[in-house]
């Protein structure tokens, strides 16, 4: 009997040993989860931080969009205000042109004036 | 016989050469490029044929024309070969074209004294004379014998006082003659010109001048007359009508001016028996084609005495003014108008108009109504053909002729050189350099002479009218710059007394 119980014994302690204890299977089962947590792990941070550099180049790509818009606007707003300028310029000049052309026809009146008065001045010089 | 090879840009060339060159020197150099494997042979046709046919090279030789020949002969193309002479070709005649030939200038036309053809009305030719810096139309008016006026006319666009130097001025020394018998003396106001007509036997000559005639206010008389006495250095009374002008003008006249200078009658006078009207020289030649007078006709001093001389007591003197003439020489007709449309003569364009109409009728001479259009326009006192012939109607200027211009002109005005001791008149101070000559040549076309010019710094050119002996003459100019120019000279000491 005793040897029975010793045997039940052993038996129930090979049997709870067994029971209690993971075995190499569940061993490398319990590995292989950590390894597929640590993997998944690893992927979300890698996945956190892929979002985290793409928000970030995303960050960078929209104050360089931003600051490209923004000096295209300066730029725009520049062509515009010298196109603006140029016109006013351009005004100016066809009026200055036409001030020109108005004291180059008064000159042209007066030379034209003076020339008919030296003219007359000297016929009647002529007389006796 | 002889022969070289030498390539010639890829293709063999077989230049014959004279034997003399390959004597010596030369020779010798063409033997040692060969042996040297240089890129020219030197064969004879003995040597060629040996080595060629007595030989084991026959597969060679083959070889080689079979490679020429499919190749050419394609020895090295930048041998370096004595440049040989190359057989001459004659040298293509080449006709070279020879420069259209300039026709050379005429020195001389002729300005007074013309033939007239018993059918023909039209006398002189057209002329050109080439401008240049410091002329001035009066100047070359009185040259050629011509008014100023008429050259004006001649040349509408040019500037009297300062032409634009290299164009061509030109010179109305053609005239029609007015539609009146041919004797005696002609003068048409309107032309202001006078026509002396000479008969000798059965052919007519005419000695024509430029003259001055009266201004609107006090025309010159038209109509017939004849010389009544002549007066050589003529006194010249003064009229009182003339009289009571320069009075008003501040200017006023001794009653009896003496001949001399300040004599306006000039040197020569033909008294017309129409009471106060002379024929005379000037002393204002610069006046001649203006009309300026007080009903008197006036010449230059030179024609004046030409005309004192050929010209006795008694000649009949008709005074017409015919603005419009029409003139035929060699079957064309031709046109000539003094007046510009604004101062249209309706009377004498009547008159003139229907003489076109009655030439027009005639088959054998049409009128060219758009000459007669653009003459009437232009007004430029010049004869210009309107039809009746092969002559292209409107064309003024063809068969102008071009004259060698003269090295100086006739009676051009000198100014003296400048005098230390001199007295002068600041007439002016003028920015406009062009201004500034164009005054000093009116002051100094005055009559009597007036010097003047101009003397230019860096922005201003001042006029100054001088040399005067003494204050007093200095004196007398300013006073007639101011009458006569408006001017306010001022008086200017000698710089050294």
């Amino acid at each position: 009997m005793r040897k029975s119980l010793w045997a039940i014994l052993i038996m129930s302690f090979i049997a709870f040993t067994l029971a209690g204890c993971a075995t190499t299977r569940d061993l490398e089962k319990v590995q292989a989860q950590e390894k597929q947590t640590s993997a998944k792990a690893e992927q979300a941070l890698q996945a956190a931080q892929d979002a985290q550099a793409a928000a970030t180049a995303a960050k960078v790509d929209t104050a360089a969009q931003l600051e490209q818009a923004n000096a295209a606007a300066m730029k725009a707003a520049d062509a515009a205000a010298r196109a603006e300028n140029a016109l006013k310029m351009a005004e100016e000049r066809a009026k200055m042109a036409e001030e020109r052309a108005k004291m180059a026809e008064e000159k042209t009146a007066a030379a034209e004036e003076k020339a008919e008065k030296a003219d007359v001045i000297f016929r009647k010089s002529m007389k006796k | 016989m002889r022969y070289i090879m030498t390539s010639d840009r890829g293709g063999s060339v077989r230049k014959r050469c004279p034997a003399r060159q390959y004597d010596g020197k030369l020779y010798e150099k063409m033997i040692s490029d060969f042996s040297d494997d240089n890129k020219m042979f030197f064969l004879t046709p003995g040597r060629i044929s040996a080595r060629i046919f007595a030989s084991d090279r026959r597969p060679l030789f083959f070889a080689f024309v079979l490679f020429t020949f499919l190749y050419g002969c394609a020895l090295p193309r930048n041998a370096p070969v004595e440049p040989f002479p190359a057989p001459r070709r004659p040298e293509p005649k080449i006709e070279q074209k020879k420069a259209p030939e300039e026709k050379p200038l005429e020195e001389n036309i002729e300005r007074n004294d013309f033939p007239v053809a018993k059918e023909d009305d039209v006398v002189g030719r057209l002329a050109a004379v080439r401008i240049e810096k410091g002329d001035t139309l009066p100047d070359i008016s009185r040259h050629f014998s011509l008014g100023i006026d008429a050259v004006r006319a001649a040349n509408p666009v040019m500037d009297i006082w300062a032409p634009e130097a290299g164009k061509q001025a030109v010179l109305p020394l053609s005239f029609i003659l007015p539609d009146v018998q041919r004797k005696g003396i002609v003068i048409n106001l309107a032309a202001m010109r006078l026509f002396q007509f000479k008969e000798d036997g059965n052919s007519l000559s005419v000695t024509t001048y430029p003259i001055g005639v009266g201004t609107e206010e006090r025309p010159s008389p038209t109509g017939q007359m004849y010389i009544e006495r002549k007066m050589y250095r003529p006194t010249w009374y003064v009229p009182a009508s003339i009289a009571d002008d320069h009075r008003k003008r501040g200017d006023p006249l001794p009653p009896i001016v003496p001949p001399g200078p300040m004599n306006p009658l000039g040197e020569y006078a033909l008294y017309l028996n129409k009471s106060s009207y002379l024929i005379h020289g000037t002393n204002k030649p610069y006046s001649i084609g203006l009309r300026a007078t007080n009903g008197c006709i006036r010449l230059y001093p030179e024609d004046i005495r030409k005309l004192y001389e050929s010209t006795p007591v008694k000649t009949p003197v008709l005074i017409v003014n015919q603005p419009y003439l029409i003139g035929h020489r060699d079957g064309m007709i031709y046109m000539e108008v003094h007046l510009t449309p604004a101062e249209l003569d309706a009377e004498a364009f009547d008159k003139v108009y229907a003489k076109l109409k009655y030439l027009d009728r005639k088959r054998d001479r049409r009128i060219d109504w758009k000459a007669v259009k653009r003459v009437l326009a232009e007004a430029r006192g010049i004869p210009v053909p309107i039809g009746g012939g092969q002559k292209q109607s409107g064309k003024d200027m063809a068969g102008i002729v071009e004259l060698k211009r003269p090295d100086k002109f006739y009676g051009k005005p000198e100014i003296p050189e400048w005098q230390i001791e001199g007295w002068y008149i600041l007439a002016a101070d003028l920015r406009n350099e062009k201004d500034a000559a164009k005054l000093a040549a009116v002051i100094n076309h005055q009559g009597p002479h007036i010097p003047a010019r101009v003397l230019s710094k860096t922005d201003s050119h001042r006029v100054i009218a001088g040399p005067f002996n003494n204050l007093n003459e200095a004196r007398q100019a300013a006073k007639r710059l101011k009458i006569d120019l408006e001017i306010e000279g001022i008086l200017m000491e000698p710089a050294r007394k």
